[in-house]
């Protein structure tokens, strides 16, 4: 009887932090622990780690992340017809080009131009920090699928400018014809009607993941074009939450078995590439902090105000003080950040300044916090109790819900 | 008279130079930290012709009045010292480095050494722009890394702000394939280091250090922190770091039990001569003073 309570306590204490994505900061929080206490064996440990991590176990991450926006943008889904997307698109735009420039022009002015290919780090979002802050202040709330529609676009910006100056490692042929298989596998799996995905990801997936390397890009990306042959169902912005059950097709039996898995390779990652010294702050660290905590909110605020001039709408109910919390909520760059660190720059101390940055921006949650509490936003209005359900005028507004069943493509 | 004055110090300095006696103990009371070092024996001792002789500076480009004056100390010491070469670790410019910068921050202060025939081998350091890789008085064929050869001894240079596995493969095959006596690297960042704003890049040592290790690397040279740091040898290897040749950090360096001998307190060069077996160094300050000196032998290459 008295063993009881104690395995439910530990099951909740599982289950509350595999929902609030905590093992990835548990990881960089160990990891930090060990490189400055212990740091020849952390580094060893992680550089033994690193390729196993980083180029083969974040695939799983990038797949589901693929997967959220491929669901978001079929018919019925958040991302469906432009107008729904384009203010989330021009607001991260917005924050790219800020950070970008805050980011440039610091370097600029301490003279230290090899660190100039590093400005898609400071545009970086962390999905699941931004969502957790801003649904933590908003509760449901219009802010929260905007958010993340803006963190995706972000995101995706980012991986496309990294991905089109991956300098560091020599092109080779060979990659466009493995890719050609990939994909025409994957296309005749999806005309076969497959509805499992493990022929995607064993058979498609290491084709792909082979193209990607030989081709000198990250191949970690390798599942992003294999995502969108399995089938789908449209589904509106609910990241981070879990899929319904019991419709066992591919892509529900994919988020289903991944689920855990991809939290370990999440632990792993922020195991492996967060262990930073803390003595190896330098240029690159503020660099990137003034451009995740001043240039990314700036350029996102300027982006809608011109957005607005020119006749875009927002999303009924959010205005602009909740914009200014919303806007620092991205300022936390911390997974994507250290992703696209390491994939910019090789080890060395340039790169370790990038990934201190990139964890110091998570100063960028007790900010949001703060403005929010400033601005009184969200559930610190001063009528707070009047914002519970907004997220359901959002969908009522911009959303079209589609029943699931029937709609799969 | 002011300039009576100015032509009569070299003269003072470089008799000083000459005639002070080379030893790692304290150049100045509370100065120079670390254990005494074997005397070198140059510079008290005509110059072997036969010996390799060159300069190390470091965190030198600045374009301020002691870089300038680290630069006549090099050229009277050359007087007596006469080294073909210099090697240059790295933040080897500072600041604009538009043309102009190269005249003031470079040309200017090293003109009398320029003028001889010195050639200078610069690494990369954060505030070197990676295109001045290009400027022809680095002498870096437009690589970020390379190697090079003079005598019996193998230069390799690294770039340590991008190390990246191109690098790695490339300074693992050099230093494999390399048949002369001595295996000397260098490059900005220093693997062991004591100065307090930098230190030690663990991580940079855990990829490098196997590699020096195990291919029989006697000396490596760095720089970073602005100070001067002679580290007891590591795993068989004897680390510098020479990081005030224009920038100096003041009492920055906090000697650890690695710490062989260090200086702080003003800007530093060193003078190298290696003949046979045997490596001398000598760690001159601004002002003339050796501030460290000792003989270093090499390890076996395979």
């Amino acid at each position: 009887m008295v063993a009881e309570p104690r395995r439910w306590q530990s099951g909740a204490l599982f289950r509350f932090t595999i929902d609030h994505f905590l093992l990835l900061p548990i990881g960089g929080l160990m990891a930090i622990v060990w490189a400055n206490t212990r740091p020849e064996s952390y580094f060893t440990v992680a550089h033994d780690l690193a390729f196993v991590v980083n180029e083969i176990g974040m695939a799983l991450f990038f797949a589901l992340i693929t997967q959220e926006v491929v669901e978001e943008v079929m018919p019925g889904g958040a991302l469906h017809t432009w107008r729904r997307w384009a203010m989330p698109v021009v607001a991260a735009t917005g924050g790219l080009v800020g950070s970008a420039l805050v980011y440039l022009a610091y370097i600029g002015w301490r003279y230290e131009l090899v660190l100039s290919p590093g400005w898609p780090v400071a545009g970086a979002v962390d999905l699941a920090f931004a969502y957790f802050i801003v649904k933590a202040i908003f509760r449901r709330h219009a802010a929260i699928p905007f958010l993340l529609l803006l963190a995706i676009t972000a995101d995706a910006l980012g991986m496309l400018a990294i991905a089109s100056r991956h300098a560091f490692v020599e092109i080779r042929p060979g990659g466009a014809a493995f890719m050609a298989a990939a994909l025409g596998l994957a296309f005749v799996l999806r005309r076969w009607n497959v509805r499992t995905f493990w022929p995607y990801l064993l058979a498609c997936g290491p084709l792909s993941w082979w193209a990607l390397y030989l081709d000198g890009l990250h191949p970690a990306f390798a599942l992003v074009p294999i995502v969108p042959f399995l089938p789908h169902a449209p589904r509106n912005l609910e990241l981070f939450t879990d899929a319904p059950h019991g419709r066992h097709d591919s892509r529900r039996h994919f988020e289903h078995v991944w689920k855990y898995p991809i939290q370990g390779v999440l632990f792993l990652f922020g195991f492996v590439n967060a262990g930073v010294t803390l003595s190896g702050y330098d240029t690159g660290t503020w660099a990137l902090l003034a451009a995740a905590l001043i240039g990314k909110p700036l350029g996102i605020l300027a982006a809608i105000g011109l957005a607005l001039a020119l006749g875009l709408h927002l999303p009924a109910r959010l205005h602009w003080r909740d914009l200014a919390v919303l806007a620092f909520a991205t300022s936390g760059g911390f997974t994507f950040g250290l992703f696209f660190a390491t994939a910019v720059f090789p080890i060395g101390p340039v790169l370790a300044q990038l990934k201190m940055g990139a964890v110091a921006t998570g100063i960028g949650v007790p900010i949001a916090f703060g403005a929010a509490r400033l601005l009184h936003v969200g559930r610190f209005s001063r009528h707070a109790p009047h914002h519970h359900d907004n997220a359901r005028e959002y969908h009522d507004q911009h959303v079209h819900h589609v029943h699931r069943a029937g709609a799969e493509t | 008279m002011r300039r009576h004055l100015a032509l009569a110090l070299p003269v003072v300095l470089l008799t000083a130079t000459a005639v002070w006696q080379p030893s790692a103990q304290p150049a100045a009371p509370g100065a120079a930290v670390g254990a005494p070092a074997p005397p070198a024996q140059f510079l008290t001792a005509a110059p072997r012709p036969e010996s390799l002789k060159f300069a190390v500076v470091g965190d030198a480009g600045d374009g301020d009045r002691p870089q300038y004056e680290i630069g006549q100390q090099m050229a009277a010491a050359r007087a007596t010292f006469p080294f073909e070469l210099v090697i240059a670790l790295g933040d080897n410019m500072y600041g604009r480095q538009e043309p102009q910068d190269f005249i003031t921050k470079f040309q200017k202060p090293y003109q009398p050494l320029l003028e001889s025939g010195v050639r200078f081998y610069g690494a990369l350091g954060n505030h070197d722009k990676q295109e001045n890789r290009f400027y022809p008085g680095f002498n870096m064929g437009g690589e970020r890394f390379y190697t090079f050869v003079r005598q019996n001894v193998r230069f390799v240079v690294l770039d340590t702000n991008l190390l990246d596995p191109k690098q790695l493969a490339w300074t693992e095959d050099v230093l494999r394939d390399s048949q002369e006596l001595w295996k000397i690297a260098y490059f900005h960042h220093p693997l062991y280091s004591n100065g307090g704003r930098h230190g030690s890049d663990v991580e940079l040592r855990v990829v490098l250090e196997p590699l020096l290790v195990r291919f029989g690397v006697s000396v490596v040279f760095t720089s970073h922190d602005h100070i001067y740091e002679r580290l007891k040898p590591q795993k068989g290897i004897t680390y510098f770091v020479e990081g005030s040749g224009g920038r100096l950090r003041k009492g920055d360096l906090e000697p650890s039990a690695m710490t062989a001998a260090g200086f702080d307190q003003d800007r530093t060069f060193m003078l190298v001569e290696i003949a046979g077996n045997q490596m001398m160094f000598r760690a001159i300050s601004r002002t003339g003073i050796t501030v460290d000196s000792g003989v270093i032998s090499r390890r076996p290459t395979t």
